[in-house]
């Protein structure tokens, strides 16, 4: 049975199912309704208003009893079951327009971490409430005694005790430089001064003295360099506010789409050089802008927090990597010290910080540490799994007591690189896709809602789906040609179907998916499933045994947990065990640079993580090949899929 | 007290399947060769039940071969290159049972003979021989998918095994022997997983299970022959507990890949310490065949009447209560 179902203020009225989630109409109404948790009931962020007619919902905590009053309702948890009128307030919105592209891109990440969620204690992902608020670097404005006869201690010894007298703190040090100007400082703001502290590992630099008060004044960056996207968040650290996001492709991947490529690269002439310019390259132009955007002074950034894949990391630190890919794989560094950012050639203050997460091994970096600290699978009672989706996909597996992980190299289909039409999940990319079977007429949405001009990792999982489940491609990703059809055709790059004819496109050319797309995408997926399911099995556990599966990746504002199971790159288990948390690596980074405390359990985490070398494990090759097929070639483990 | 035996009990059969039609059917076969059905490991008939015992198909070619030794020729004197003459010699002579038609000739090294002169042979050879009968296309993926679906209706209602389809290959040839009432070869490169992905294929394309044998790809002795043996193992294991999707016969072309081993074809000059090559390449055949009757081999494409003959011998021995 079908009603209609109208949204105010935008006037725009739709027909809906019976039993359909308002936030599914919503979507298919063409609006952007808040969902950070993709509709779990979880995030509360897309509340409406029902202002007419009935719907089922489920009580949530995140209605207050005074919304309640008002008809307040999550969109995600309620179904329509009449004709129905429905307010959507706009702190319900995401006003696409109103943020740049990249934005976009990282507007769910917002909403995850930085509102604490009173949910289930088991279930939460950690909240920044449960670290100390203590940046990598904070500001202290000081109001020294002057010295006279009577209290003569040193100019030095007098800012240390000042700061003793506010913060209890270790060992401190202070370079040469600022020493040689603190008499001169001190006496000409009339010993008014502002200090940076900046956390050391285990001791604390005054990094900064600046006369007058500026402590209003501190920000630090936060960045997830993945080997095809780097990632970065500008952040206020005192109000913990993220300012600006954004995101980019790693230049690096001009010298090679995969760590090992990059790796026998740096070993070439200038190899090295121009590795760890492309990436300091890129951070820079994003520090910049997003600085510039913010009416935010350079010398004011005092502090810079990476997280990254092993290789990553020693490339922005211009270290040989050379080792990780030779026997036994071994790193020159998993725990970076904190060191000067201009010595890495990141250009924010010239004496301000630069942290690297701590990684577990040579192929399982700093970035999963921070998705584990970031997902808080390392305090759950019960066992979960963080995958994340990126080039090298990585999954971790374990509890508080225990973590085991391992990476498998999936490629950067996923995120829109080594496909024809791939693109980042950003304003224009075709993000969710459906095809009526009746009629194969197609239907999509894309980010920002203007024309489409290729497809991201999400999408990709939509079409897919809707490829299999129409038969235009067979269960090995390849194009059925005997349907007769004009947009099944032989193209530059073989075999494809045509998704958008360019005529609705915005960049006027055709977007397609080609059967060397599905390749990559198939064994992308194959890779990050069949990784999974040899270190559950590597450790005789069965999926049934996992309570949460967190799926963590560079996709955009959605991704649809039945279509990725429907396509076999997630298992198939009850739905509710998952939970799409986007980037958790840059999520992590930021917790970390805003805590101490995280950055201690960061630490913990990468030395309690276990590596699990899957190129060893037997039967591992196995599990893949057999996962080179949609959904899988043991149609048993996909019982929910094939019905 | 006597000792009693563990005896195992599989969840699942093999599927049956029947190869040519004879008249009752609609074909003019005189006989039908059915191969698979049974529910038991190989040769361990006290755990289950053998219907049908392992078959040898005689390869023929309708080119004259220009890669076989003289010793492989031999036997069929003048017939090479006649196609009839050679499959008469095989049925008459050599009382082969079951036939196995290279078609060669279109590929472009053996005179890139059409789709319609192909058809033309099979339709010669199922007039000349009333035995059941295989055909495999000349490797070439494109040339077969213009030469196959023509014989294939050519050869309509006498429910011939036609091969090979591949993973990346199969649509058209699934095709024609739906249309035209034929089982189908679904060859996978060595891998238990594509063997099974492909069958899956192939079934979802509308052809039943039980018109399709697997050709999980051999290697003959010295050349991969453990690899296959352990994967048609494998494979059978899987599809007795259960597994459908892998519950298919095997065939295996142990003529092929025997007679490309250097140590089948090398002359004694060459050689002198491997000894006389009149018995060294037929002895490759046989072993490498009798290896893979072990592993699970259910159809023999084979080529030296001597190597097929003790073969012979030996499955019945095997077969012996």
């Amino acid at each position: 049975m079908k009603f209609k179902v109208k949204f105010y203020p935008e006037n725009k009225e739709i027909e809906a199912e019976q039993g359909k989630s308002v936030l599914a109409a919503a979507i298919s109404a063409g609006l952007h309704i808040n969902s950070s948790c993709g509709g779990d009931g979880v995030c509360g962020r897309c509340k409406v208003i029902i202002r007419k007619g009935t719907v089922h919902t489920q009580p949530s905590g995140r209605i207050s009893a005074e919304e309640k009053a008002k008809g307040y309702y999550l969109a995600c948890l309620s179904t329509v079951e009449s004709d129905l009128e429905v307010e959507v307030p706009p702190e319900s919105k995401i006003d696409l327009d109103k943020i740049s592209d990249e934005e976009a891109y990282l507007s769910r990440l917002k909403g995850i971490f930085t509102e604490s969620v009173e949910i289930d204690k088991a279930e939460t992902i950690i909240g920044e409430e449960l670290f100390l608020h203590s940046p990598l670097a904070s500001k202290i404005f000081l109001e020294l005694p002057k010295p006279d006869l009577e209290d003569k201690i040193s100019d030095l010894e007098r800012v240390y005790r000042e700061i003793r007298k506010k913060e209890n703190l270790p060992i401190m040090q202070m370079g040469l430089s600022n020493v040689r100007r603190l008499g001169n400082l001190l006496r000409s703001s009339d010993w008014k001064i502002t200090v940076t502290l900046g956390k050391r590992n285990d001791t604390v630099e005054v990094v900064l003295v600046e006369p007058g008060d500026t402590q209003d004044r501190s920000f630090g960056f936060a960045f997830d360099i993945g080997t095809t996207t780097i990632s970065g968040e500008l952040i206020n650290l005192n109000t913990k506010k993220i300012l600006s996001a954004k995101a980019t492709f790693n230049k690096q991947a001009s010298f090679g789409s995969d760590i090992i490529t990059r790796i026998i690269f740096a070993h070439e002439q200038d190899g090295l050089e121009r590795l760890h310019h492309a990436v300091i390259d890129g951070m820079n132009a994003m520090i910049r802008e997003m600085v510039a955007e913010n009416n935010i002074d350079l010398n004011d950034v005092t502090c810079c927090l990476c997280a990254g894949n092993t290789t990553m990391i020693h490339l922005l630190l211009k270290v040989d990597p050379s080792f990780i890919r030779r026997e036994p794989y071994v790193p020159t560094a998993n725990f970076v010290p904190v060191v000067r950012a201009s010595e890495a050639g990141i250009k924010i203050n010239p004496r301000g910080l630069l942290a690297c997460v701590p990684g577990v091994s040579g192929y399982v970096g700093g970035d999963i540490t921070a998705g584990v600290l970031a997902s808080g699978i390392s305090d759950a009672e019960e066992l979960s799994i963080l995958i994340d989706i990126g080039t090298n996909g990585e999954i971790v597996l374990g509890n508080k007591d225990w973590l085991i992980g391992c990476a498998a190299s999936a490629g950067p289909a996923f995120e829109g690189s080594g496909v024809v039409c791939g693109m980042r999940a950003t304003k224009g990319a075709i993000q969710r896709f459906e095809i009526d079977p009746k009629n194969l007429k197609v239907n999509y949405v894309t980010i920002g809602e203007v024309l489409p001009i290729g497809i991201c990792g999400s999408g990709y999982i939509d079409i897919i789906s809707e490829l299999l489940k129409t038969h235009i491609i067979d269960k090995n990703g390849k194009i059925n040609t005997s349907i007769n059809d004009s947009r099944i055709r032989q193209g530059e790059f073989g075999k494809e179907f045509v998704l958008v004819d360019k005529k609705d496109t915005g960049h006027k050319q055709d977007i397609v998916i080609t059967e060397m797309d599905l390749d990559n995408l198939k064994r992308a997926k194959a890779a990050i499933f069949s990784a999974t399911s040899a270190l559950v099995k590597h450790l005789n556990l069965s999926f049934e045994d996992v309570r949460k599966i967190y799926i963590a990746g560079g996709f955009g504002t959605y991704l649809d947990i039945e279509k990725a199971i429907t396509i076999g790159l997630l298992p198939d288990l009850p739905r509710k065990k998952f939970v799409f948390i986007g980037n958790s690596s840059l999520a992590g980074a930021r917790e970390i640079l805003l805590s101490v405390d995280a950055f201690r359990r960061a630490d913990q985490i990468a030395k309690k993580t276990t590596y699990f070398e899957l190129s060893v494990e037997p039967g591992y090759m196995d599990e893949y090949v057999a996962a080179l097929f949609f959904p899988h070639t043991d149609k048993e483990r996909f019982p929910s899929v094939i019905k | 007290m006597a000792v009693e035996f563990l005896k195992m009990k599989w969840a699942n059969a093999i599927n049956e399947v029947v190869i040519g039609a004879t008249k009752q059917d609609g074909g003019s076969r005189s006989s039908v060769i059915k191969v698979g059905g049974q529910t038991t490991l190989p040769y361990l008939s006290d755990e289950g039940s053998i219907p049908n015992p392992p078959v040898i198909a005689y390869e023929i070619w309708d080119a004259t071969p220009g890669d076989w030794s003289e010793v492989l020729k031999e036997p069929f004197g003048n017939c090479l290159g006649k196609p009839v003459e050679w499959a008469k010699k095989c049925v008459n002579e050599f009382k082969a049972d079951l036939l196995c038609l290279r078609l060669m000739g279109a590929h472009s090294d053996y005179g890139n003979n059409s789709a319609e002169k192909e058809a033309e042979v099979v339709k010669d050879i199922l007039k000349a021989v009333d035995k059941p009968l295989i055909i495999i296309g000349c490797g070439d993926d494109e040339k077969d998918n213009l030469v196959l679906p023509k014989c294939a209706e050519a050869a309509k209602g006498e429910r011939c095994l036609i091969g090979s389809a591949l993973q990346d290959n199969y649509k058209t040839l699934a095709a024609s022997c739906l249309a035209d009432g034929h089982n189908i070869i679904a060859e996978s490169p060595i891998d238990i997983n594509i063997a099974k992905q492909l069958n899956i294929l192939i079934s979802d394309m509308g052809l039943s299970q039980d018109r399709i044998v697997i050709n999980p790809t051999i290697g003959a002795l010295g050349y991969g022959l453990e690899y296959a043996y352990s994967i048609m193992e494998r494979g059978r294991l899987s599809a007795l507990n259960g597994d459908k999707m892998l519950a298919m016969p095997y065939v295996c072309f142990v003529g092929y890949e025997s007679w490309r081993a250097k140590e089948a074809k090398a002359l004694e000059k060459e050689f002198p310490e491997w000894g006389n090559e009149k018995d060294r390449g037929i002895a490759w055949e046989m072993v490498t065949a009798t290896a893979l009757l072990q592993a699970g081999a259910d159809i023999l494409v084979m080529r030296h009447p001597k190597a097929v003959g003790e073969v012979q011998k030996t499955i019945n021995k095997l077969l012996e209560k």
